[in-house]
Parts: structure tokens; sequence; C-alpha cells
């Protein structure tokens, strides 16, 4: 028990005396697409995993890059009429014979 | 067999196989609704995106013969697509695309780490039915340097793989990443620097037509 609550008062210690901006921060930002696609090794990601728990800072920056990518993949298609769809393919055909 | 007409058929066909005919109107039905987002996309719902799609099947009814299906049909389009992209971008503005480095995207200030967006709890096609936050979103796209957008927009919004984005723009995987990295991180910055509103609480079903 002891050496669990020691343990919890270094981590809060730490994370209270990380400063953000640090030579790791900057190093993090740069693997964080490859670190949401799951692009990295195990190694890699457990380093960053470690550095956002000690960082808020970039624990929220890496959770706004996600909402940024699922809001981006979830943009509702345009809807294209019939008529529309017709009035296109007739002037592709008519610009195609022309010379 | 003969089941298409031509458009107009005071042009007339003539000098062009039936085949063609055929094959083109298939090629046009399947994939008119992925070229007009694809377009939509790039351009927004513009004039610009309507020439863009006729740009693209043009060219593909003119290289439709020598298409010889090593590739997805949907990648050649999506290929054929870019480059007209490019092509008409740089006919109308002349402007060179801005190169985006990583040290612009460092927060500076404490509110810049979050997105300043009401989020909590939702998922994100509740949150995009907030029309503000989808036009704040379409804005911060629009935004960005044609090569890069159309890495966000192949990758992200089209769903293609990295190795697919790299055969349509010609860039090897690790340009693909590269560039992707720069515009996501451009997008989340346009997010957080611009706060959307909740929609009012007392109407939260408004539809919009």
């Amino acid at each position: 028990m002891a050496t669990r609550s020691t343990r919890r008062r270094t981590t809060k210690a730490a994370a209270r005396h990380h400063r953000h901006g640090s030579g790791r921060c900057l190093k993090i930002l740069r693997e964080l697409s490859a670190y949401i696609d799951d692009e990295l090794s195990g190694t890699i990601c457990e380093e960053i995993r470690r550095h956002l728990g000690a960082c808020p800072n970039c624990e929220d920056f890496v959770a706004s890059l996600r909402q940024t990518v699922a809001l981006c993949r979830n943009v509702p298609a345009p809807h294209l009429s019939a008529i529309d769809r017709a009035r296109m393919r007739e002037a592709i055909l008519q610009a195609a014979t022309a010379r | 067999m003969r089941r298409t007409t031509p458009a107009n058929p005071q042009h007339g066909p003539d000098r062009k196989p039936a085949a063609a005919w055929l094959d083109f109107d298939q090629l046009y039905r399947d994939n008119i609704d992925l070229i007009h987002r694809f377009a939509n996309r790039l351009c927004g719902e513009t004039e610009a995106a309507k020439d863009l799609v006729q740009e693209t099947f043009l060219n593909a009814y003119r290289g439709l013969k020598k298409f010889r299906g090593d590739a997805r049909v949907s990648t050649w389009l999506y290929t054929i697509a870019s480059r007209a992209c490019l092509r008409m971008r740089r006919k109308r503005k002349g402007e060179p695309d801005r190169e985006l480095s990583l040290d612009e995207f460092v927060p500076t200030s404490d509110g810049e780490f979050r997105l300043q967006i009401p989020v909590e709890g939702l998922s994100p096609e509740e949150m995009l039915q907030n029309k503000e936050l989808q036009q704040a979103l379409e804005t911060a796209i629009d935004k960005l340097p044609k090569k890069y957008k159309m890495v966000l927009v192949l990758r992200d919004m089209e769903g293609l793989s990295a190795k697919e984005v790299g055969a349509i723009m010609g860039l090897n995987e690790r340009a693909v990443k590269s560039r992707l990295h720069r515009a996501r991180l451009f997008v989340r910055r346009e997010l957080s620097a611009r706060g959307v509103a909740a929609p009012e609480p007392d109407r939260p079903n408004e539809h919009h037509e």
C-alpha cells in the first residue's frame, strides 16, 4: 500500500511539474497522426501513452485531433438530383463529340 | 445491347464505336456519385465543382480505350479528377501552394489545446447536425492549400488508404502521411481557434431543408 501511494504521489507531482512545450511534447506532436492511425510500434505507442498521462495539454491535443479526424470522416455526402445527373451527362457527351 | 441513345443525336456518334457509348454510360452511372462527392469536397458546392465533374468524365471518355484495368476504375477516376483539379486551380488563381510547417501548429496559449466546440457525449454524426459546426469544418478544409486538402479529402473523407492516395497523387506513402498530418493539424487549429456555440437547447430537433 505504502509503495503504491508513493508512486501515485510521484506521478501527480510529475504531471504538475511537467511544463508543456518541452522537446518531448514537440517530438510527440510529429507522431500524433501515426499514433491515432495505429501505425506506430508498441514501444513508441507506450512512450506516447506515458507522456500523455503526464502532460494534460498533450492529452487534450490528441483528443482534439481525434475529434477533428472523426468529424472529417462523417461529413455527409452532398446530394445529386436525377435531373442534374442527366444534365451533366448530356453536357459531357456534347463536349466529347464537339471538336 | 443497343440500349443507350446519344444525348445529342445531331452530333451523332458516327466516328465513335457503339461500345464506347455503352462503356461510358456504365462508367458514368457507376461513378457519378463518387466523383460528384469528391469534386464537392475539393471545391465546395460551386460551379467549379460541376466543371470538375465534367472535366473528369470528359477526360475519362477520351481515355476510356486506353484504360487497361491495371488500377481500380475508381482509382483511375480519382487520379483524373485530381489532375484536372490542379490544372483548373492553376488556371484560375495562378498562386503556388503554400507549404505548411509543423512549427505553426504548436499551440501557444492554453485555450488552443481543445476544440472550442460542443462535443460532450455526442457522436460525430450528432455533432455535425450542428450546422454552424459543419460550416466551420467546411471552411477550415477549404482554407487548406490544395495539395494538403487533396490528401485529407482522399484519406479522411473518401476513406482511401495511404497507398492508394500515393498512387493517385504520384507520392510515396511517407509524403502522403506527412501531408495528411499537417492537413489534420491545420483543420484542428482552425476549429480550436474559432468557437462554435452549441445549438439552442430549446430547439434541439430543428430540421433544415
